[in-house]
């Protein structure tokens, strides 16, 4: 007797449709699973049995034999103990198998019978829709998220009983009561350095502009003008910035504040951010309402920033999509994991191949990056620092090369007295995010049939058409190329950062006071003349 | 040119045997030189009682080998000639109890006696240069460069490259002096300095072309340098004998030294205000130096020009030569910040400022220098 369910498995960011076949035929009792099963698909045997029999089911004792169709792919994930178990209750007739071939299941199951959530609910949700599946039945704890999807029916179930008695037509068990959502970010901002970071620092803005409770804001920011107003043009257009300054002056501080003054996430971004966010477990259920900010630890390796070492995990860069990814410390990184940033930054995702699987995510993210001037940190006071010029030089070879090329602002903090009186705020996250959101609208209204809507993200050939610089402005560019403050591409981010600054000004043509602030804000692309 | 038809110079094979025997020596030499003061008494001696002086039991060996020493034992490198104190392009400066007896040339013997013959000033600064001795050190070359005075400097150091640099950028000729063979890829960083140098001026060695630099040859190439130069002017120098070995050794040979003047709480000006007080000529720029070296400076600089500035950014570049030297200081005061930036982008496009560590602006001219009054009568040598 044969019985057929559908169900996913988790590849990156997709799940994978799989066929779970399931016979029974007369024989020696024992249960078989075929189809290239990792080893939680080949304990969910035990899982199964015990299940069936503590639901008040019967477990046939013949010989069971179960097919994970595609051959091919491998299943991996405790999510296909429900789909196994229902199988099972299908092919020994004690639920109809015509209804359980027309729903999807993924769910793992407790010995008691109990249905537990698994990661990628939502991936698994969008599968089944583009399978044509008419029904998806899982865990309570996770149908808010599934139901993000509107083509299917969304079936949430507490146990095994539960999923039977609606294959066998009866009602859905009632979605729990919504939760208190914990801080998506909160485990980037667990991850950083303990000491400096606050736990509670995860993550900010949210839909809808109010001010939540706990959340950094931009107002706790005393003084650093300066570096405040240069966080804002990041901010404003999808920049990458570089903060460097002595220890202490608030550089980590003010890049945990930089996710707070960026937009809202749009529906379609956000339904993205809860799929990527809902495969690594991040997420507390429901929709992503604010923008990731991830901060990974400078001891990460390449594979834990872009991904790769395991199949059912994405990297940081990717986790950061549509936020901002926070490295501190930039220095203290390894050569090999900066160099991979560069394809991740340059186009907005990342291609990862490994022996059997290709796959392209996508890590379109605002780079915030954090730095000592030297090795002591305390370059430019003559009295106070104590590297040598062997040790400024491999500092500066260190940050130097394709990386900081693809940086487009740079800002140096330095000590304030944070009780001075001039150290006031300079603005609040939620006057800062109003500044920036325009300049996104005023952007995005310019630029509306190109695919890069920020100024940060522009090609060489939409800046041309978009920059609109005056006169003055190009011959200031011009100036700049022949005294060799600037490189090529470093005229190029220049004008897109003038650019940026004229947006948040309300400015259509970029006038020279844009200019002079963007030229005064690049990264030092002279980091390295001193040895020459 | 008849230098080519009669073919590259050389130095007689004695003088070629004592630059194998240096390099023969390397490991003692570096032991002595500790002794900062000793180390040009050593190199005064002759062949014989150089060995004998640091042989210890390799002195018989060692003359035995001297004695058959055949200078076709040497590797001969491309491009690289050799002179010695018995040839008449040998130069002049140099001659002396404690000068090398002959130098290996990159950039051709005639033109390093040529050099050597006109006006040629040291430039040393500190091995922690900060941003502040190397602008002023590029700086201070430029002006030289135009005044028509050689820049010479050892191949080592930020200073030293700024200094370089900076006369290369007016199309100055410099003499690097480095301290092994000049053969010897040097690193990444003096790769492009030494291949520049030599495009219109000279890098000279003590040493064999292929051998790698000395600790000895470092202390050997300050006093070369010193030898060469009329005057030797400490950019930066902390107080201590390392730092001030330039200012001393050009002492010993009774050259000028000048110093230029730091923050008094700065540990890397400790030295040069310490020479200021003991009574060296205090130098701010160019303009100082040529007038120390009796000469009246032939053309400005029009990038230290700040007559006929706009006042908004005169008022900025006075505020950066006090002090407030940051973009978040100056515009503290102000309302925007908008203005400060615009300003300081302007300066930097015009030359007048440059960027240091930490955010920190720089000023590449003095803000307001009065008209030098005609040249005082030039200064007794100390």
């Amino acid at each position: 007797v044969l019985a057929r369910a559908h169900t996913f498995t988790i590849d990156g960011l997709h799940a994978r449709h799989v066929v779970v076949e399931l016979d029974i035929r007369r024989g020696l009792p024992a249960f078989a699973i075929v189809g290239l099963a990792d080893a939680a698909v080949r304990e969910a045997r035990e899982r199964v049995r015990t299940a069936i029999l503590n639901s008040g089911f019967e477990f046939p004792g013949r010989r069971i034999t179960a097919n994970l169709a595609p051959g091919d792919v491998p299943k991996a994930g405790p999510g296909l103990d429900l789909p196994l178990a229902c199988a099972v209750l299908a092919a020994s007739d004690q639920i109809p198998r015509e209804r359980l071939e027309k729903h999807a299941l993924f769910g793992e199951l407790a010995l008691d019978g109990a249905v537990k959530s698994c990661r990628g609910t939502l991936a698994v949700a969008q599968a089944t829709s583009h399978a044509g599946l008419r029904g998806l039945i899982l865990a309570p704890d996770c149908a808010r998220e599934a139901a993000l999807i509107d083509e299917i029916d969304v079936a949430p179930v507490a146990g095994l009983a539960g999923a039977a008695r609606v294959l066998c037509g009866g009602s859905p068990d009632r979605l729990p009561a919504v939760r208190p959502r914990r801080a998506p970010g909160r485990t980037g901002a667990a991850r950083a350095r303990p000491g400096r970071a606050r736990p509670d620092a995860g993550c900010r803005s949210v839909a809808g502009g109010g001010e939540i409770p706990g959340m950094p804001d931009l107002a706790e920011v005393r003084g650093q003008h300066h570096a405040v107003r240069a966080a804002v043009i990041a901010a404003a257009g999808a920049h990458n910035i570089l903060l460097s300054g002595p220890p202490g002056t608030g550089k980590t501080m003010l890049a945990r504040r930089i996710a707070s003054i960026l937009p809202p996430l749009s529906r379609a971004e956000a339904i993205e951010v809860t799929r990527i966010h809902g495969m690594a477990g991040t997420l507390g259920g429901g929709l992503a309402s604010s923008r990731p900010f991830r901060a990974p630890h400078h001891s990460i390796t390449a594979a834990g920033l872009v991904g790769g070492a395991r199949r059912d995990r994405v990297g940081e860069v990717v986790l950061a999509h549509h936020g901002v990814l926070f490295l501190d410390e930039l220095s203290e990184f390894a050569r090999p994991v900066l160099e991979a940033l560069r394809q991740p930054v340059e186009e907005g995702r990342v291609a990862i191949v490994r022996a059997g699987s290709a796959a392209l995510y996508p890590a379109r993210f605002m780079l915030v990056a954090a730095t000592n001037p030297c090795p002591c940190g305390y370059a430019g006071q003559e009295d106070r620092c104590r590297c040598s010029e062997a040790d400024l030089t491999r500092h500066r070879r260190k940050l130097s090369g394709p990386l900081l090329d693809r940086i487009d602002l740079a800002v140096s903090l330095e000590a304030t007295d944070t009780h001075a009186a001039d150290a006031t705020p300079l603005l609040s996250s939620r006057e800062a995010r109003g500044k920036v959101t325009l300049a996104w609208q005023r952007q995005a209204a310019r630029m509306d049939e190109a695919g890069a809507a920020l100024n940060g993200r522009l090609d060489t050939r939409l800046l041309r058409r978009h920059a609109g610089l005056d006169g003055k402005c190009e011959e200031m560019v011009r100036q700049a190329g022949v005294r060799g403050l600037l490189s090529g591409r470093g005229q190029q981010r220049v004008v897109r950062v003038a650019r940026t600054i004229a947006d948040l000004a309300g400015s259509a043509k970029v006038r020279p006071v844009d200019l002079g602030a963007a030229i005064a804000l690049r990264p030092e692309s002279s980091l390295g003349s001193r040895a020459a | 040119m008849s230098e080519a038809r009669r073919g590259a110079a050389r130095a007689c094979d004695g003088c070629l045997r004592r630059s194998w025997l240096l390099a023969q020596l390397g490991g003692q030499l570096d032991y002595r030189c500790r002794d900062r003061e000793r180390l040009p008494e050593l190199l005064a001696l002759d062949d014989e009682a150089l060995v004998r002086a640091l042989g210890g039991r390799r002195t018989g060996e060692l003359l035995a080998r001297w004695a058959r020493f055949d200078a076709c034992q040497l590797r001969r490198a491309k491009g690289v000639e050799t002179v010695c104190e018995h040839d008449g392009r040998y130069p002049g400066p140099l001659r002396g109890a404690s000068a090398p007896r002959m130098l290996y040339v990159r950039g051709g013997v005639r033109r390093l006696s040529r050099l050597g013959a006109g006006p040629v000033v040291a430039i040393a600064g500190s091995e922690r240069a900060s941003d502040h001795g190397v602008a002023v050190a590029g700086a201070l070359a430029r002006g030289l460069a135009l005044g028509g005075v050689t820049v010479a400097s050892a191949a080592t150091g930020a200073t030293a490259a700024a200094a370089h640099a900076g006369a290369r950028a007016v199309g100055g000729p410099t003499i690097a002096v480095v301290p092994g063979g000049l053969d010897v890829t040097p690193p990444a960083g003096r790769r492009s300095l030494l291949a520049r140098t030599v495009e219109r001026g000279c890098a000279v060695a003590e040493l064999p072309c292929d051998l790698p630099g000395r600790i000895w040859g470092l202390a050997a190439s300050e006093r070369t340098v010193a030898a060469l130069a009329q005057v030797t002017v400490l950019v930066e120098a902390e107080g201590n004998a390392r730092e001030l070995a330039p200012a001393m050794l050009a002492r010993a040979i009774g050259r000028t030294v000048a110093a230029m003047p730091g923050r008094v709480t700065s540990p890397l000006s400790t030295g040069t205000n310490a020479l200021l007080r003991d009574g060296a000529p205090l130098v701010r720029d160019a303009l100082d130096v040529l007038e120390l070296l009796g000469r009246e400076p032939t053309r400005l600089d029009t990038d230290g020009n700040t007559n006929g500035l706009d006042p908004r950014l005169r008022g900025v570049l006075e505020r950066v030569a006090a002090g407030v030297d940051t973009a978040g200081r100056l515009a503290r005061a102000g309302e925007d910040g908008a203005d400060v930036l615009l300003a300081l982008s302007e300066l930097e496009l015009l030359g007048l400022l440059g960027r240091g560590d930490g955010g920190r602006y720089l000023p590449l001219a003095p803000a307001a220098r009065p008209p030098p009054q005609g040249p005082r009568s030039k200064p007794a040598a100390i």
